[in-house]
Order: structure tokens, then C-alpha cells, then sequence
């Protein structure tokens, strides 16, 4: 059973570049998946799921409901249905990182369907890799969708402001009423905290993992596309990164 | 009639501190609505809701369904069980903030109340702003089905350039309607992503430069609205309205 690490914030954080450099230096296999409808993940690692011919999980989602209501649909449920296009035609399969993505919906309506049949597949996925390192949307709503329940690591992304702070308040109310159990709470700041805005940090109570440092590489890949699996070693976020994940257990 | 803009964006962009920015300079009266459950644009604009008495959406109407269950009572007007609760009247401008719930499930109940509310509420003001949460659901929702200037803040990253193509398909499928689409640059930008957006084929309105006040308030829960008029970050969003023909009430 792999260990499965939830990465979460406000928006601007920095989650999706945390979530693929942490995946990098995990023990393979590892899974990723990026629960935001915004998606970015895939190119932050350089995945064309594309040209592999896959497809986000609400592509293959309102692929399916389409067809159930022009009447060839079998004669299965739609989940028993999506349990094995996630395998087939959603997942994506790197050489050290697999990697699933909600993606974008163009219909009216809440993404409740889509994160649902993630919610269900999550436990069983995670029975064929060592880690799954799941990146949040930006804000709330994941989290009282009650998506991923037990959690081991939870990573949240803060940004130098009063209204990060109230975020973690407001986040770990929320998943105390909805029912999420994690093993460990973590903060981690992001480049844009000094020392001043780390020091709140250290303040909360919870355990602070240090800082993302600044990385102007990192920056200039996300403006280029370029993957973030390609960022040299010793670069800034990536020694960050590495020091941040040998501090948790 | 009044006029509907509505602040949007990935996340981190600056949606919010646009929203507060621009309220200053709009006329009045005029109405402020935050529709991330993350709820932050009422502490950006100084508004404490619980000491002045008022509520969230979230928490209203999940009051309301609790009152209504415990006095078995089925069908009731929402508007006017819930607005009289939520509606912040200020000096300058009012409020309304959809607020974080506490319970299992997603935002569309109290999503459907703000929908809802908007087509009434736009008739009282000259106004009403819309900071948008991070990401695209609230499209896919149609919480507001008729824009007129719809606001994309952007930093400088090729999601970004990908979140506008995105952000247009859905409005465009789910049938959101909008006069105007503005893109805006946040603090982030250098010339040449600027020159980016310039060539996308949008209207690009500018960017909204650093702010060295704007980080230092927002670490500090500080009002924006206690900004100066001549920081840099009110400068600038002062000449993208200008640059969006708005007539500055300051």
C-alpha cells in the first residue's frame, strides 16, 4: 500500500511544482494525480498524454455518458466502467512516475462526477505503487468533497500572507466535520516567505518544514513548459525539496 | 441596470487584490461579492462579517435548512429567508461573501443561492464585482450567467496562456455571456511574457507592477483600501479601468 501524500494550498502557492519535485525524489513507482480541472501537471513534467494517447479522467468520463445515452452503453455501471478506462486509457505511464489527470470539463456543472470516480479509484490504485502524491486544486472544495480520506502526509503550500494563515484554520475544520484523517500535518513556506513571513509560520503550532527557496530556473521552466522532472539537482528548489522530504519520517 | 465584472484567474494571480483595488474607484453604490469558499477578499477590504452580524452564504443556508428540518417545514422563499442575513451595507460599498462550509459535499447548494440572487441584486446597484475563486468551476456553475467585463488575471506562466484558451471553451459551451474579456499582467511579468500577452490576439489592458505595500498589507491582514492612492499597485489598476473606458469615481 503506498504512502499517500496530499499536497494542498491557496491558489499561487506553489503545490504543482512541490507535488512533481517531491514525486521526483520518492522512491519509485510513484503516482501522481492532479486533481485540478485547471490542469498543469502534465506539463510541468513534460507528459503529452496526448500523443500517448490518453485521456483525462473527464474526458473519458463524458466520453462514456455520452454513449450510455445514445444507448450502446454496457452493461456495466459507469463506475465499474471508469475502474478500467482509468487503467487503460487514463493513466499515463512514465519510466520512474504514472501520472492521472481529472482534467478540464466544458459542461455545465460541479466536478463532483469526475472527482467521485477518482475518490473511489485513489484506494485502489495506491495498492500498486510505494508513494501516490496527489496535487489539489487551489482553495477548499477537494477538501470538503472528502476525496481522498486517509491520508499519511499532508503538505500545505503557504504563501506570505494573513490569508494563509487563516487558511490552515479553515482546512483543518473543514476536514475534522467532513471526516479526513491524516497521520501527518505539514507546512511548507514558499519562495515568496521571508524570514519574517516564515517566522508566522513557525508560530502556528504545526510543524514547519522550512522553505522552498527561490529558484529562477524553476521559474523560467514553467514560462518555457519545461519540464520540472529536467531541473538540475542541485538547483535551489530541488535541494529544498529533497531537505524538506528527509525532515518528514 | 447595473454593470457585472467579474475578477478571474488561476490561482495566486491576483484576482483579489484587482477586486479590492478596483472597488475603490467605481461608482457608487456598488456591491462586492467573493465567491471563494477560501474566503479572503472581505479581511483584503478591512469587513470583520461576524462582528457586524452577518453571515456567508454557506453558513446561512445551511441555517436555514436546519431551522427549516427542525420545524418540518418544506418550501420557503431563500431570498428572502437568507439575503436580509448576508447582505454587509458599508459607507462606501456592500458586501456578500459565499463563505467556507463545513460539511460533505461540493459548493453548488450555496453556489445556486448567489446565481440565484445576482439577476435581483444587479438592479440596486451601479456596480457589482465578482472575485472569482481559483480554477474554472465557477464557470462550469454558471454562478454568473451574464458578464459584462470579465477580468483575467495572469501570472507569468505558460498555464496561464492555456487557462485563457481554457476559460473561454467553457464559457463558451456552458453559455456565460460576456461584452468584454480584459487580459491583466500581475506583478510577476517581465517585458518579455508581457509581450506575450499582447500577441494572443486579446485586448491586454497592462500589468499591475509590484507593490511592495500590497505583500506587506496582505501579510499583515491589513485592509487594501488603506492603500495609498499613489502606491504603485493602485496606479496601475487605475489605468486599466481607464484603458476599459471606466469613469473613475476618484
Amino acid at each position: 500500500m503506498a504512502r499517500i501524500i496530499v499536497v494542498t494550498g491557496r491558489g499561487g502557492a506553489g503545490k504543482s511544482a512541490f507535488a512533481a519535485l517531491v514525486s521526483r525524489f520518492l522512491n519509485p513507482p510513484t503516482l501522481l494525480v492532479d486533481l485540478d480541472p485547471d490542469l498543469g501537471l502534465a506539463d510541468m513534467l513534460g507528459f503529452d498524454l496526448g500523443r500517448e494517447g490518453k485521456r483525462t479522467v473527464c474526458e473519458a468520463l463524458y466520453d462514456v455518458i455520452d454513449r450510455r445515452k445514445k444507448n450502446i452503453s454496457p452493461a456495466i455501471t459507469i463506475h465499474d466502467q471508469m475502474e478500467s478506462l482509468l487503467w487503460s486509457d487514463c493513466l499515463y505511464e512514465g519510466r520512474k512516475i504514472d501520472l492521472i489527470t481529472l482534467g478540464t470539463k466544458l459542461t455545465e456543472g460541479c466536478l463532483c462526477a469526475p472527482d467521485e470516480i477518482l475518490r473511489r479509484a485513489i484506494p485502489k490504485l495506491a495498492k500498486n505503487y510505494t508513494n501516490l502524491v496527489v496535487d489539489s486544486p487551489a482553495g477548499v472544495e477537494h477538501l470538503n468533497r472528502n476525496i481522498v480520506s486517509q491520508i499519511n502526509d499532508l503538505f500545505v503550500l503557504c504563501d506570505p500572507s494573513d490569508k494563509s494563515l487563516k487558511h490552515i484554520g479553515r482546512i483543518k475544520e473543514i476536514m475534522k466535520q467532513v471526516g479526513i484523517r491524516y497521520a501527518h500535518f505539514y507546512l511548507v513556506a514558499n519562495h515568496e516567505c521571508t524570514e519574517e513571513a516564515e517566522g508566522y509560520l513557525k508560530n502556528t503550532g504545526e510543524v514547519y518544514l522550512g522553505k522552498v527557496d527561490y529558484d529562477p530556473r524553476l521559474e523560467r521552466y514553467n514560462l518555457e513548459g519545461k519540464s520540472l522532472l529536467e531541473l538540475p539537482e542541485d538547483s535551489p528548489a530541488c535541494l529544498s525539496v529533497k531537505s524538506i522530504l528527509a525532515k518528514t519520517s | 441596470m447595473g454593470k457585472v465584472i467579474v475578477a478571474t484567474g488561476r490561482g495566486g494571480a491576483g484576482k483579489s487584490t484587482f477586486a479590492a483595488l478596483a472597488s475603490e474607484y467605481l461608482a457608487r453604490p456598488k456591491l462586492l461579492i467573493d465567491l471563494d469558499p477560501d474566503e479572503s477578499l472581505a479581511d483584503m477590504l478591512g469587513i470583520d462579517l461576524m462582528a457586524e452580524g452577518k453571515k456567508t452564504i454557506s453558513s446561512a443556508l445551511y441555517d436555514v435548512i436546519e431551522q427549516n428540518r427542525a420545524a418540518g417545514r418544506t418550501g420557503y422563499d431563500l431570498l428572502s429567508a437568507v439575503m436580509p442575513s448576508v447582505l454587509y451595507k458599508g459607507k462606501e460599498f456592500d458586501f456578500i461573501g459565499l463563505g467556507t462550509k463545513f460539511t460533505v459535499g461540493c459548493y453548488c447548494a450555496p453556489d445556486a443561492v448567489l446565481k440565484d440572487f445576482i439577476p435581483t441584486l444587479v438592479k440596486d446597484y451601479q456596480e457589482v464585482v465578482v472575485d472569482s475563486p481559483a480554477g474554472l468551476e465557477h464557470f462550469n456553475r454558471k454562478v454568473v450567467v451574464d458578464i459584462d467585463d470579465l477580468f483575467v488575471v495572469l501570472d507569468p506562466s505558460e498555464k496561464s496562456t492555456k487557462h485563457i484558451q481554457r476559460v473561454k471553451d467553457i464559457i463558451k459551451e456552458v453559455k456565460v455571456s460576456y461584452n468584454h474579456l480584459y487580459l491583466l499582467g500581475n506583478h510577476r511579468f517581465t517585458d518579455e511574457a508581457e509581450e506575450y500577452l499582447r500577441s494572443t490576439g486579446e485586448t491586454y489592458l497592462g500589468k499591475i507592477d509590484y507593490d511592495p505595500d500590497v505583500r506587506r498589507y496582505n501579510l499583515e491582514g491589513k485592509s487594501l483600501l488603506d492603500l495609498h492612492q499613489d502606491s504603485p499597485a493602485a496606479l496601475c489598476v487605475r489605468r486599466i479601468l481607464m484603458k476599459a473606458g471606466y469613469e473613475l469615481a476618484k
